[in-house]
Parts: C-alpha cells; sequence; structure tokens
C-alpha cells in the first residue's frame, strides 16, 4: 500500500460545487442519464468528453448531439466514438480525452444496456455481452481512468446502476447481476485506490425516464410509477446534479451507494 | 462561474440542532454560503452566538435559541420562534446528539437511566423535531429533513449500546419520514458521518493509520456541503437514504492494507 494520504484542504470552501478547470470523461453519454450528468457537469463549469457505450451508429449520433450541447454551454468538450468492451478502444478514448482537453480528473460510467427475459431464454452469449456492457465496461474505463489519476494524486469516479442491482424483479437476472457486480467492484477499487486520491462511489438510480425498455413506453411508465412512493420515475435531469455533488466531493466520500429513486428503496 | 443554481439555497430558512460547534458550526458556515438564513439550536447559547457570528461574518444571517431536544415542548418553542423569526422553516437538520454515560461499559453495568437517556439524546430527539416541524412543512407542501446518525449506525461496536441502537434507528426513521412525508413535498434523509475529530491534533494522529481506508479523518467543514447538497433541489431524487462520509470504511471490512493476491490456475 502507498502512503500517500492527499491533505484536505484546511479552508472552507465557498463555492463546493464548482468544477472549473476540472475535465469529466462520461461514457454512456448516449444514454439519458449519461447525457444528463454530461450537461450537469458542464454546467458546473467542467469541460467534458462524452462517449458512446457499444460504438453502434445511432449512439454516436445521439453522442455528438451530447457534445453539442456542452459546447453550447461554452464548456471544452469532445465526442468519442467508444466500445468499452475493448480494452484498445478504452485506451484510446482515455488518450484522446487527455489530447484533446489537456486531463482527466473525473470519468462517469454511465452505460446502461437493459435486457429483460426469463433466464431459460438467455444464452451463454447473452450473458456475456450483458455482463460485457453492463460490468466489464465500467472495469475498463476505471483501470485506465486509474492509471492517469494515480499521477495526479486525484480522480472521482461515478458508476451508475440500476436499483435492480439491489432489489429483485423477474427476468432481469442477467442485468441484475451485472449491476450488483459493479456495486462490489466499486467497493473493491474504493479500497485499491484509497490511497491514491481516488474515490469511487455509486449512484443507485431508480427505473427512470427514457430508460430503455423500462422508461420508454407508455403502459410500463404507468405500471413501475404505480409502485413508486412517488407516483413517478426518477427523472435524468436529478440525477446529473448527484454525479456532480459526487464528483465535486472533497474525497471523504469513498465506497459509498447513493440511492437516487425517489424513496423506492426506503419501502417494504 | 458560479455554482449551479439548483445547489443554492438562496432566502431559505435552516434550523440546525447541535449548531453551536463541531459539524454544527461547519454546517451553519457552508448554509451561510448557500444563501441560507440559520436557526442554530442547542444547550449552549455562547456557543451558538459564536457560531452565528461566523455566518455573519461570511455574510450570512443566524439567530440562536437555547433548547432542550429531548423535552418536547422546547423543541415546539425552538420551531415556533424559528417562524416566529424568519417566517418559515425549510430545512430540520437534526445533528444534535453525542455519546452518551453508559456506552463502553459491559451490558451488565448499564442502568435503565443510562440507557432511556442516551436513547432520548441520540433517537427520541430527533423525532421529536421532525414531529414538530412537519406539520409546518407539509402545510406549505415543501421541506427537507436531514438526520444525522454515524457509522455505528450502521454496524455494531464491542460494548456500544444505546449510540448504535439510537443511530441504527435514525436511519430507520429517516425511511420511514421519507415514504409517509414524501407525497406531501417533504424529503429526508440522513449522513453517516465518519471519524471527525475536534483537534487538529487528533486529526494528524489519524494521518496516514490503517483504520480509516483513505489514510486521514475528515475535517468539520466536509459535511456543509453534503447537507446543503441534499437540502436543494438538486438532490430533488433523493429520499429515504442515508450516506456514509467515512473516507471508505463501511465499504472496507478489517484494516486497511489487505490487498490478497490470488493466481487463477487451470482447473487440477
Amino acid at each position: 500500500m502507498s502512503d500517500f494520504v492527499p491533505t484536505p484542504n484546511p479552508e472552507q470552501p465557498e463555492d463546493p460545487f464548482l468544477l472549473k478547470g476540472r475535465v469529466a470523461l462520461v461514457v454512456g453519454a448516449g444514454d439519458p442519464l449519461g447525457r444528463a450528468a454530461a450537461v450537469s457537469l458542464a454546467e458546473a463549469g467542467a469541460d467534458v468528453a462524452v462517449a458512446s457505450l457499444r460504438a453502434g451508429p445511432q449512439e454516436v449520433v445521439r453522442v455528438n448531439s451530447v457534445a453539442n450541447e456542452i459546447w453550447s454551454l461554452g464548456r471544452g468538450n469532445t465526442a468519442i466514438t467508444l466500445d468499452a468492451t475493448d480494452e484498445n478502444s478504452v485506451d484510446s478514448a482515455i488518450a484522446r480525452t487527455i489530447s484533446e482537453l489537456g486531463r482527466l480528473d473525473i470519468l462517469v460510467n454511465a452505460a446502461d444496456l437493459p435486457v429483460a427475459a426469463p433466464i431459460d431464454e438467455l444464452s451463454p452469449d447473452d450473458w456475456h455481452a450483458i455482463l460485457a456492457a453492463n460490468l466489464l465496461a465500467p472495469a475498463l474505463t476505471s483501470r485506465a481512468a486509474a492509471r492517469v489519476m494515480k499521477m495526479n494524486g486525484y480522480g472521482r469516479i461515478v458508476n451508475l446502476v440500476s436499483v435492480l442491482a439491489a432489489r429483485g424483479v423477474a427476468n432481469t437476472s442477467a442485468y441484475a447481476a451485472a449491476h450488483a457486480g459493479v456495486l462490489a467492484m466499486s467497493r473493491s477499487l474504493s479500497q485499491e485506490w484509497a490511497r491514491s486520491g481516488i474515490t469511487v462511489n455509486v449512484l443507485q438510480v431508480g427505473i427512470y425516464e427514457g430508460q430503455r425498455g423500462f422508461g420508454d413506453n407508455p403502459e410500463s411508465v404507468q405500471q413501475v410509477a404505480r409502485m413508486l412512493p412517488a407516483k413517478q420515475l426518477v427523472q435524468p435531469n436529478d440525477v446529473g446534479p448527484a454525479v456532480v455533488a459526487m464528483a465535486a466531493d472533497s474525497g471523504f466520500i469513498t465506497g459509498e451507494t447513493i440511492a437516487v429513486d425517489g424513496a423506492a428503496t426506503a419501502r417494504v | 462561474m458560479a455554482t449551479p443554481d439548483r445547489f443554492r439555497l438562496d432566502g431559505q430558512v435552516v434550523l440546525l440542532t447541535g449548531a453551536g460547534r463541531g459539524l454544527g458550526r461547519a454546517m451553519a458556515m457552508s448554509f451561510a454560503d448557500a444563501g441560507a438564513k440559520v436557526s442554530g439550536a442547542s444547550r449552549t447559547l455562547s456557543q451558538l452566538e459564536e457560531t452565528a457570528e461566523l455566518v455573519t461574518e461570511r455574510g450570512g444571517e443566524a439567530i440562536s435559541i437555547s433548547t432542550d431536544v429531548t423535552d418536547a415542548a422546547a423543541v415546539e418553542a425552538m420551531v415556533q420562534q424559528t417562524i416566529d423569526h424568519f417566517g418559515r422553516v425549510d430545512v430540520l437538520i437534526n445533528n444534535a446528539g453525542g455519546g452518551a454515560e453508559g456506552d463502553g461499559s459491559p451490558l451488565t453495568d448499564l442502568t435503565d437511566e443510562q440507557w432511556r437517556w442516551g436513547i432520548d439524546m441520540n433517537l427520541t430527539s430527533q423525532m421529536l423535531c421532525a414531529r414538530a416541524v412537519l406539520p409546518h412543512m407539509a402545510e406549505r407542501g415543501s421541506g427537507v429533513i436531514i438526520n444525522v446518525a454515524s457509522g455505528f449506525g450502521l454496524r455494531g461496536g464491542r460494548d456500544n449500546w444505546m449510540y448504535v441502537s439510537a443511530k441504527a434507528g435514525v436511519v430507520n426513521l429517516t425511511r420511514s419520514l421519507a415514504v409517509t412525508y414524501g407525497p406531501a413535498g417533504v424529503r429526508t434523509n440522513c449522513i453517516a458521518p465518519g471519524i471527525f475529530p475536534h483537534t487538529p491534533q487528533a486529526l494528524e494522529r489519524w494521518r496516514g493509520g490503517r483504520y480509516i481506508p483513505i489514510g486521514r479523518a475528515g475535517v468539520a467543514w466536509e459535511m456543509g456541503p453534503l447537507a446543503v447538497f441534499l437540502s436543494s433541489d438538486a438532490a430533488a431524487g433523493i429520499s429515504g437514504e442515508t450516506i456514509a462520509q467515512d473516507g471508505g470504511g463501511l465499504a472496507a471490512i478489517g484494516p486497511t492494507g489487505w490487498a490478497p493476491r490470488i493466481r487463477l490456475t487451470e482447473p487440477t
């Protein structure tokens, strides 16, 4: 274990949520939560690199449009076509972020690939694909980002997972297992990098508006909303500021999971 | 570059118990920076007045109310006095509490009076303050309650009885408040602080040690931004949740520095 212990600022900062001068990479920025995270980070002053999850053509178009939003907020930006399940593609995305925006302080893994089917219908290949996008991808991006963050003695990694990581819902075995895997991985990495100035935290997001399959059709939205204390799905725009709060934290919060779910998991 | 609006609390009124020192005083500073007015309450008026002076020096506004948070009538008066002065209460921070005589003793030596006092001071007090302020918040259709628990509310400790029980009670009180008053527009969350020493010397003693994963203890001001975030519209999607701020302690098991290596092998 290295002996590096970051020193907290002795002075109480007046603007603790400003991210001016910080550079973030958001993976999965073509999805609603990734877009919300990228925009909120830019609004807080960060420059933001936005990357896709699987480099699909439609996804890349959406990522480019998010980069335009960051540009219109007056922040530095770059759009990266990334297959986050591929080691080399991930390494070049990190290099690209640093060459375009100068540094890397914040990594947000917002990649989300929901799949729901009875386990009898999931082939081993399906499992591999679901685990690759939802679990291997954040592992590869975190690893590559941390190599840079360790040299700087500073890093903030925020992983977004689904509420299904903590609660069982029929037909979501592989997807839920992958997201629960991100929870456990984040706790482990928070310890592995505890003395490197890198925090690793998780936002556990309830079923959200626009979520593929769950929150993008009226029938499903109505069914899910009925079960929630707030009687409505999580709004992606409420997830963005939570990402900012974790990204701007002074470093004493790590290995922690915060539910952004409108009290869904607080109830029996 | 300014703090994003959703993190601001301009014009809002924060009722903060245990505001005379330590974490309470630090939170008062952060609330003042975020634009809120602070009604500070505790037993010792002289300490509160020092906090109020510090708030004023930072450009904020504060009043001081001497109270006993274990006395229902005194708590009702504290809430009424705040409303009389500022016209409303937007945020209640249940921060008062602390170690009780009898914790640290063998269970068989514990008196009934010690047990009741420990539970009164750390759990009943938070219920009393919430009960006194909730009709006002529900009537206005908005409000935020933040309960301060402890890492000890989520794990047991040797010869630790009232404190762990009361703080665990606070975690679940938080959930029921969130579920019950969420529909009325009141969000309730909980912060579980780890080790925040009272003096710079004590802070220094934790540096590089193995007990706290990141190798340092917390500095009081670090809790302020988390409390402001949870009080603000930036946390609109978060309710019923407990957030540990403890340098990675709850994510860990055993002393820091255990990093085993086990090689992947072929079947044998």
